[in-house]
């Protein structure tokens, strides 16, 4: 059996082949539910009635969709350009710490709302955008790989997170009340602080968050930027190629850091929404934000989307009704995990169609070696 | 130590031995190309048997069969009179063969009696468990026997491109290799670590071994080899003594051109100094000097072509002069302007423009579709964007201009560059080099596997740039190529410019014989 | 004095330090070959939950079960890494993308849950145990050492054995240079007759079986029982940790103690009533900071050829097509 290089994709593999292992990965699931004794397809129909079809769903979905789509942007900007951003857990933390304290901060000094969610918005980039810079200026001076940097400050974010609330009086800790001194919570969040949502009305209201909204906007931007700016272009050759940037007179460092900049940012704007619109407060609970691994997912949207960011959106979506599936029906009757074990199968699926689109399989005898002049 | 001597293989009557290898009739073919064209090659027990031709004339091809890399597609080989076929590296490695590459089969980080070590299944590493001090105590006594010195305990990092040569040399003693092939061995040594490597080949082959001896240097060759079989544009031209052959006689042979070459009319008048390299020196990609002092100029509308075989530092001078490899000491100035050191975009903007060896690695990014790639340096102009943002619609526009002027085959402008046949690709590279309107061209080996159609092209664009005025440095191994185009043609060895006339002058037996390393015999 | 704050630490270090030990071990083996491995985390926890099925379910007595635990464990893990190994390795696909599925596959949200919840395995203590009977309890009242290093379980002793093995394996034996070699320079290992297929799927599934022998050793010797999510990270440190410890099988072992004494730290001070403040957030990011502060060194000072990863580590091989 022989591997050889396709050397030209045929524009209906590309579609083919993610789809199929979508499908594929259904199948196999089936397959481990019905050898575990669960009935495949009511399984399935409880997934779609609680990730779309039950009242309120939609709003949940999206509650977990936002997020993701913000930590996939956040991963496939990066990956695109071969810069493996696994940060983008921390990233979020830390732009909803400093999105939180603009929010407290602004809002409690009574400025208008919109000025104070623009504040925010600024604020989550920036905390994301930083964290994501160590690894970057890593990898930019020191050619430090940035798959391990950026994963352990993720860890670290995660304690600082912790920190902040339950170790330390600090800004973002509620210290006044009687619960406070019981049980460490942070600060709500000031009315002038939240985030609207925008009123459906479908099926009796679906609440479209100001996040998700932002969200697509967002794709919107990395979209043009990627395809339509020097900028992208630029990053776009040296994902390709970095010999032939540096032939082309391309600035290499400085690519590195803007990318890593902008993927953080993304990542802590993800945080911020976090923060305005579900949480309304900095969620610092071990067992809350810490548990939801948005940042983890977030890099298997950006993967299945195959690094598109408007794709990005519409993963995020499915991924996100998933998930929302997971939490909605937990329970003795539905199995717990199904959700891990299916997006693992259909990941696995798109990973192994991906050779297909790639490189031809042939059987046959095998020919040696031979040189193409 | 069972390399048998040449007596004892002698038949029972006293017939003189088989060869210790023989090859007959070997044809190879890869897509376009004719790599060995009935090659027939054969080498005693005993000798040192040199195998000389121009790169590309067959030789690594051949020694590749011989190791088991490559299928021939026709012929025969004789181990020792015996019929084989080699199915697999390991075949060759178990049949006492050895090859000793260019690019050498190390391992870094390990030291030199692991790499000895490494794979073996008959000496001391067939044990489960290494015992290092016995086996570093052989490669010792190796090293001591043959004067490889080499710290058996040293890691390889450590050592120079002379030192890890040993280490292979060693593997191959290790393992009583009886057939030893060397590739180009002295391309990284200096003359008095060369002089020792001759000494131990010499001692291996009195020992009863074979050592053929891939070369392209005259004088080495007639140093060290009893025999030499000249290959030339895929055959096997002649099999000579070395006492018998003189530097000349061999030099004619290797590159064997008819004096009644194509001698086009062409009065072009030289323009301005474009380019002026002074005593340049820049390193290679192992860390040593690829280019030693190298001094050039060009003018606007000639051709001027550095010939030379392949390693002896063309391709870093190329890549230095573009900006993408830093020059250590020297200078080099573009329209009297120098050019910041290791930054292309500075040599892009003084109008360098510049064709690289490795189309598909550096001249394009090959995913990315052939508009990009025609834009690949001109999308900053004004256009092809505006301020921050592709003008996309333009660039579209200039790749169409760009593929129907340059005649370029391809499914359309969005194709991503790698589907290209190597001719388009070039001609990809060329039009976009072309639209830059540079002062100084640098094309570093242009027509390198294009057929026939795609290298007249090629021609006739090089000829069109100096006829527009433009400044060109043709790097080229092909002899051939460069009396073709070129004005000037000047000579690089090991680094350095060692020679330059003009094309009128130009004789091609002086330089072959230069490009080999040969003495200019009218520098006094 | 065996009650004291650092003796008290440094024996739970090396107990919570033990997964960390097996896990990084593994994982050393799979990167030694060239295999990045991300899954470690979600191969723990398969081990996790089928090691304790086994237990739960076995009728046999407790050394047996225990064994038998141990085995089914590391089998576990195994099953997993092979998909991995069979995505990465034939497939050539991406190993970051590849682990980090494994990772969502096996992990919290996926099998290991799954099959704990359907296996009723959680809220029941584990049938049996590993426990610190191994040395006579005279020596495990010795002053300092008696705690640390003789009031420890079967699997801590292990753990050394295991790291001996391994260190030994790679630096004297025949099949240890070859996958160091497959692992730096696999083109020459190819040249010189080297299976490199053959040796990277070996040491992959190996870092398997190991990853679900540390998963093994949370529900059954530090908190004998079952819960989704057990080993809390412990996977992701493991992958630190054979950085922080260049690749080499004895430092694993004082990192992997070291993190497991950090770890152990923040409960003890909380349970003496001792609060560090500000202190207490460097204690617990301290292993972290380390390890990044490590891998820019290694690859600032260019001391990358001596100390760093192995050089083909996460691209897979392919035989030239020349």
């Amino acid at each position: 059996m022989r591997i050889e290089r396709r050397l030209r994709q045929p524009r209906w593999l590309i579609v083919a082949v993610p789809a199929g292992s979508l499908v594929f990965a259904f199948f196999a699931a089936g397959l481990v539910l019905y050898a575990t004794g669960h009935n495949a397809l009511s399984s399935y129909r409880q997934i779609i009635d609680a990730a779309f079809l039950n009242s309120g769903a939609l709003g949940q979905t999206l509650t977990q969709a936002t997020p993701l789509a913000f930590t996939g942007l956040a991963a496939a900007a990066a990956f695109r350009m071969r810069l493996f951003n696994i940060g983008a857990e921390g990233q979020l933390f830390m732009g909803a710490i400093t999105a939180d304290a603009a929010g407290l901060y602004l809002g409690g000094h009574g400025w208008p709302t919109a000025l104070v969610i623009f504040a925010m918005v600024i604020a989550g980039c920036a905390g994301g955008a930083a964290w994501a810079l160590i690894p970057g200026a890593l990898r930019a001076f020191f050619k430090t790989n940035e798959i391990i940097t950026s994963l352990m400050l993720n860890y670290v974010a995660a304690y600082v997170l912790t920190y902040l609330v339950f170790n330390t009086e600090s800004y973002w800790r509620q210290t006044k009340g009687f619960n406070a001194s019981v049980f460490p919570t942070s600060k709500t969040l000031p009315n002038d602080a939240l985030w609207p949502s925008a009123m459906i009305h479908v099926r009796g209201g679906i609440a479209l968050p100001l996040g998700a909204g932002i969200a697509v906007l967002v794709a919107f931007l990395l979209w043009f930027l990627f395809t339509r700016t020097r900028f992208g272009f630029e990053a776009q050759v040296l994902g390709d190629s970095p010999r032939a940037a540096q032939y082309a007179g391309m600035r290499t460092r400085r690519k590195i850091l803007a990318v890593m900049g902008i993927s953080g940012a993304v990542a802590g704007l993800g945080g911020a929404s976090q923060v305005g619109d579900f949480a309304h407060m900095l969620d610092a609970d071990p067992n809350g934000l810490q548990k939801q691994y948005y940042g983890y997912t977030g890099i298997v949207v950006a993967a299945l989307a195959r690094y598109n960011p408007l794709a990005v959106v519409v993963v995020a979506f499915l991924i996100g009704a998933l998930q929302n599936a997971g939490n909605t029906l937990q329970g003795a009757d539905f199995p717990s995990g199904l959700v891990g074990v299916m997006q693992g199968i259909i990941l696995f699926s798109a990973l192994g169609g991906e050779l297909l689109v790639r490189y031809r399989v042939r059987v046959g005898r095998t020919m040696p070696a031979t040189e193409a002049a | 130590m069972t390399v048998q001597s040449e007596k004892d293989r002698r038949g029972a009557d006293g017939a003189p031995p088989p060869p210790a290898v023989e090859m007959r009739g070997i044809v190879k073919r890869f897509p376009g190309v004719l790599a060995n064209d009935r090659v027939d090659f054969e080498a005693a027990a005993g000798e040192v048997h040199a195998l000389l031709g121009e790169n590309g004339a067959g030789k690594s091809t051949l020694s590749n069969i011989l190791t088991g890399l490559y299928r021939p597609d026709a012929g025969e080989i004789f181990i020792d009179g015996e019929p084989v076929q080699f199915h697999s590296p390991r075949d060759a490695l178990d049949a006492r063969i050895f090859m000793v590459h260019q690019h050498f089969r190390l391992v870094e980080t390990f030291t030199v009696a692991e790499n000895v070590v490494l794979g073996d299944h008959r000496g001391e590493g067939r044990t489960f468990r290494l015992r290092h001090r016995a086996i570093e105590q052989r490669v010792a006594e190796l090293s001591k026997r043959y004067g490889l010195a080499v710290d058996p305990r040293a890691r390889v990092w450590q050592l120079s491109l002379g030192e890890q040569q040993r280490v292979e040399i060693l593997k191959a003693l290790y393992r009583e290799a009886r057939i030893l092939i060397l590739d180009e061995p002295t391309a990284v040594l200096t003359p008095q670590e060369a002089d020792v490597l001759f000494e131990t080949l010499r001692e291996m082959a009195v020992e009863g071994r074979t050592v053929v001896f891939i070369s392209h240097k005259l004088h080495e060759v007639k140093a060290v080899a009893d025999r030499v079989t000249v290959l030339r544009g895929g055959r096997s031209v002649a099999t000579v003594s070395a006492a018998d052959a003189t530097l000349r006689s061999l030099a004619s042979l290797m590159v064997g051109r008819e004096l009644d070459s194509v001698q086009p009319a062409r009065a072009r008048t030289a323009g301005e100094l474009v380019l002026e390299l002074t005593d340049v020196w820049s390193d290679g990609d192992r860390g040593d000097s690829a280019v030693r002092g190298a001094s050039l100029v060009v003018h606007g509308g000639e051709i001027v072509a550095v010939a030379g075989v392949a390693g002896n530092g063309q391709r870093e001078l190329a890549e230095t002069v573009a900006g993408m490899r830093r020059a250590t000491r020297g200078e080099i100035l573009v329209c009297g302007k120098a050019i910041r050191a290791g930054d292309p975009r500075s040599a892009i903007a003084a109008g360098v423009a510049y064709v690289p060896e490795d189309r598909l690695g550096t001249g394009v990014a090959p995913s990315l579709s052939i508009a990009s790639n025609l834009a690949l340096k001109g999308y900053r102009e004004r256009s092809s964007s505006h301020g921050p943002l592709l003008r996309i619609g333009r660039i579209r526009e200039r790749a169409v201009e760009l593929i129907q002027r340059y005649s370029i085959a391809a499914p359309g402008p969005g194709a991503p560059a790698r589907l290209l046949s190597g001719g388009n690709l070039q001609k990809v590279v060329l039009a976009r080099e072309f639209s830059g309107k540079p002062r100084l061209l640098i094309a570093a080996s242009p027509t390198r596997g294009l057929d026939v159609g795609a290298i007249e092209t090629v021609h006739a664009y090089l000829r069109e740039a100096a006829a527009d005025g433009v400044g060109v440095l043709l790097i080229s191994e092909d002899l051939d190529e460069i009396l073709l185009l070129a004005d000037r043609v000047a000579v690089m060895y090991e680094g350095a410019i060692v020679g330059e006339t003009s094309r009128e002058e130009a004789d091609v037996e002086e330089i072959g014989l230069l490009m080999a390393g040969g003495q200019d015999p009218r520098a006094d | 004095m065996n009650n004291s704050l650092l003796v008290v630490v440094l024996a739970s270090g090396v107990a919570y330090g033990t997964p960390l030990l097996y896990g990084a071990l593994g994982e050393l083996l799979a990167e030694r070959s060239g295999v990045l491995n991300l899954g470690v985390e979600g191969m723990m926890l398969v081990g996790a939950v089928m090691g304790f099925w086994t237990v739960q379910r076995l009728h046999a007595d407790t050394a047996l079960s225990l064994a038998a635990a141990v085995g089914v464990a590391a089998i576990a893990g195994m099953a997993m890494a092979a998909i991995h190994a069979f995505l990465v390795i034939t497939l050539r696909a991406s190993q970051i993308v590849s682990g980090l599925a494994l990772t969502i596959f096996a992990g919290a949200a996926g099998l290991s849950s799954y099959l704990g919840n359907d296996l009723n395995l959680a809220d029941n203590p584990a049938r049996h145990a590993f426990s610190a009977a191994v040395f006579p309890a005279s020596m495990q009242r010795l002053p300092v050492v008696g705690p640390i290093i003789f009031g420890q379980n079967v699997l801590v002793y292990a753990s050394w054995v295991c790291v001996v093995g391994v260190s030994l394996y790679l630096s004297r034996t025949r099949l240890g240079l070859n996958v160091r070699a497959v692992g730096e320079a696999p083109a020459s290992a190819d040249a010189m007759g080297i299976n490199v297929t053959a040796y990277r799927y070996a040491h992959t599934l190996a870092g398997g079986a190991f990853a679900g022998v540390a998963g093994a050793t949370f529900t059954l010797a530090i908190t004998p029982q079952w819960v989704s999510g057990i080993t809390g990270g412990a996977g992701w440190i493991a992958i630190a940790l054979v950085i922080f410890a260049f690749w080499r099988p004895a430092l694993c072992l004082v990192g992997a103690y070291f993190f497991g004494a950090l770890q152990a730290l923040s409960p003890q001070l909380q349970a003496r009533g001792i609060n560090l403040g500000p202190t207490e957030l460097w204690a617990n990011s301290l292993p972290y900071v380390m390890t990044v502060v490590v891998l820019v060194f290694v690859s600032a000072s260019g001391a990358r050829r001596r100390l760093g990863a192995p050089a083909s580590l996460g691209l897979p091989y392919v035989r030239e097509e020349r």
